[in-house]
């Protein structure tokens, strides 16, 4: 042992210099993805051209129609994923804190069986009972059903985070709401992001359900290629809305490396 | 030559007062602490210690109210603060936890501005506030300042997690474990940075840990604590060791309580022996002129600013072939500051290859040597002053 001296803070190597590229990914990384997706929306393109559409399939399939229909699927997932998270995330705080804890195991269970009830039955009751269609219908059943994953990942999130850190925020003085907004949420976002991104994809897939009530969507393309029995337009339907959800996922990826708190 | 005494480093007024301090907690039957009374006097370090759960977290906590009382006073330097704001009560504080719970997602400087920034300093008097914090804990503010706590070793952590406590120059510092986790070398040098850091700042310190050698190390008093916070000893470190209250006491110092009065003792207490030195640029000849001049075996080389470079023998100098006198001979080590005790110091002259211990000042410039005449010497000073004081005492009161 030496004495006392700076020496080990001065020798201690700087611990790891690449770190500052952490977990983000390299600009080539970034881009492979919508490469591919731009690369499958170009063999999708080609292979429609080439065949001979008959009248059904040109109504279907034109620029307009199917530009249309993706604008309303984009417009159903984000605005549905909007307000899950402005409910979601409310919540995932409120069941987290001391007050709540009798209540909150009885609630996960609710939840969870919440979550086991089909998303079309949720939009068929709306429609039937309560004659609800429309936009509107269809977000209401979109949130009901993402909610759950946000709210989960909300409180699993504000759960995960180091009592210690609490504790010595508490201990020099901070308020609880301060230490809810500078220390909690900031250390609960990776977790809180990827239950977003679930939401989404989710959403994504679950928005084409809801040209059933009316509601449009790239659903409508897929069913007119269902009920007039044209394979083409189903499997054009089938392709945007997978290219479509790889592409929020890709897009929600990004969001999670750049709103991820340095230093973790 | 004792340890830093109580006499020396603090005041008699009582910084921290607590009154018949309770706490049970919910669906238990016994008080985790029971009607604890202690002062805490300006500017020494108190140290709580006993087996584990005997209360001594419970009894800190209360002191910032992370834990409330269930009944009792906490007095802070002669305020009744036991129905205060906890959060404005936690600023005036210093808080020190055994995780350190660093904010991970924190610079290292906006960790240690943390305080000042809920006392709503202004940037600059917050920035230089945090230079001076890293400069004093040994981390040099260009290259710590904007690391995260994940760049870190543990020792550095723990160290920034003292700075953290100090940010906004608390009159007195809450301590749990805060070398706790931790190898023993790194623990013995970070106690010893911050009993100097002590020396400067002159903080009161309540001081929590289950282990006796670092409370006799740490403390100007120290509480020996039995189940529910009772004190069954509340003392200077000496008169623990040569006086232990009860059989309590006795046994939970343990055996070895001669040895472990080294530890009562710092380097800088004791006179150095000298020891023959030459400059760097010194010749050979004057190296073994200096050699010959006393019964060493080796002259200790030092640069211009006297800072020890090289042991350097006469054999070495005879096989220097030209050589300058800094590049021959050993390193020169064990290196010692004169803040260590004598323990640490007799630790590290057993296994020196000259049987002493170089101590140097702050800068680095050499100031002497220890050898284990010097320590035996200690030993039986410390045991006679021990015997006349309890004489002394038994005079008082009979
Ligand atoms: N939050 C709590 N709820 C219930 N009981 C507690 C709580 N905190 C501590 N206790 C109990 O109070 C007693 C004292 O605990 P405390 O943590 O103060 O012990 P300690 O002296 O610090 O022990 P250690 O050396 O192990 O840290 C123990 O019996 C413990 O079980
Ligand atoms: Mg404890």
């Amino acid at each position: 042992m030496s004495a006392p001296t700076s020496d080990d803070t001065t020798t201690q190597p700087a611990v790891t210099e690449e770190y500052h590229a952490g977990h983000r990914r390299s600009l080539a990384g970034y881009l492979v993805m919508p490469g591919v997706l731009a690369l499958a929306c170009l063999v999708l393109y080609v292979y429609v051209s080439q065949q001979e559409l008959d009248s059904i399939e040109a109504r279907s399939l034109n620029a307009a129609t199917l530009t249309g229909a993706l604008w309303e699927h984009v417009q159903l997932t984000a605005v549905s994923t909007v307000l899950t998270l402005l409910i979601a995330v409310p919540l995932g705080i409120v069941f987290t804190r001391p007050f709540t804890r009798p209540i909150r195991s009885y609630l996960i269970t609710l939840l969870t069986l919440g979550q086991a009830v089909p998303t079309i039955a949720v939009l068929v009751l709306l429609a039937v009972v309560f004659l609800f269609l429309g936009f509107w219908a269809a977000i209401v059943g979109l949130v009901l059903y993402a909610i759950i994953p946000v709210l989960l990942n909300t409180m699993v999130g504000l759960e995960q985070v180091d009592k210690a850190v609490l504790e010595a925020g508490r201990g020099m003085g901070m308020a609880r709401f301060t230490v809810l907004r500078r220390l909690e949420l900031p250390l609960a976002v990776p977790v809180i992001l990827a239950g977003v991104r679930t939401a989404l994809v989710i959403n994504v897939g679950t928005a084409t359900l809801v040209t059933y009530i009316n509601a449009g969507g790239l659903g409508d393309v897929i069913v007119a290629g269902l009920s007039t029995n044209r394979v083409t337009i189903q499997i054009v339907g089938a392709a945007l809305t997978a290219v479509l959800a790889l592409l929020i996922d890709y897009l929600a990826g990004i969001a999670e490396d750049l709103l991820r708190p340095r230093g973790l | 030559m004792t340890s830093p005494s109580v006499d020396s480093t603090s005041s008699d007024r009582v910084m921290i007062h607590l009154d018949q301090l309770s706490k049970r907690f919910p669906g238990q039957h016994d008080n985790a602490v029971d009607e604890l009374t202690m002062d805490v006097r300006e500017g020494e370090i108190v140290v709580l210690v006993g087996p584990s759960g005997c209360g001594k977290t419970t009894t800190m906590k209360m002191i910032n109210r992370i834990i409330e009382p269930t009944s009792g006073r906490i007095v802070l330097d002669g305020e009744d603060v036991t129905r205060t704001d906890p959060d404005q009560l936690r600023r005036r504080i210093g808080y020190v936890i055994q995780q350190v719970g660093l904010f991970p997602h924190l610079t290292v400087g906006d960790n240690i501005a943390t305080v000042p920034t809920l006392l709503g300093w202004s940037r600059d008097r917050t920035r230089e506030r945090v230079d001076e914090l890293l400069s004093m804990v040994n981390m040099p503010p260009e290259s710590f300042r904007d690391r995260y706590p994940k760049q870190l070793s543990g020792g550095q952590q723990q160290r920034i997690g003292v700075a953290r406590a100090l940010g906004g120059d608390p009159a007195v510092m809450l301590m749990d474990e805060p070398f706790g986790a931790i190898d023993p070398i790194t623990r013995d040098r970070l106690q010893n940075e911050f009993l100097r850091l002590q020396s400067e700042v002159r903080k009161t310190i309540v001081f929590v840990t289950h282990d006796i050698d670092e409370a006799i190390k740490m403390g100007d008093r120290i509480a020996i604590l039995q189940e529910g916070s009772r004190i069954a000893q509340y003392d200077t470190p000496e008169q623990i060791l040569t006086h232990p209250a009860n059989e309590f006491v006795a046994s939970f110092i343990g055996r070895g309580a001669s040895l472990k009065r080294l530890n009562l003792s710092r380097v800088a207490d004791i006179e150095l022996s000298p020891w023959p030195t030459v400059g760097v640029d010194a010749s050979p000849e004057e190296a073994l002129q200096a050699l010959r001049a006393t019964h060493h075996s080796a002259v200790l080389v030092l640069d211009e600013s006297g800072r020890p470079r090289r042991w350097v023998g006469a054999e070495d100098v005879r096989h220097a072939g030209g050589r300058p006198l800094d590049q021959v001979g050993l390193p020169p080590e064990p290196v010692v500051e004169p803040e260590v005790t004598l323990s640490d110091a007799l630790n590290e002259l057993l296994t020196a290859r000259y049987s002493v211990t170089i101590v140097v000042n702050r800068q680095g410039a050499f100031q002497g040597v220890v050898d284990i005449d010097q320590i035996t010497d200690a030993v039986r000073t410390m045991r006679r002053t021990a015997v006349s004081r309890a004489r002394a005492g038994l005079d008082e009161n009979p």
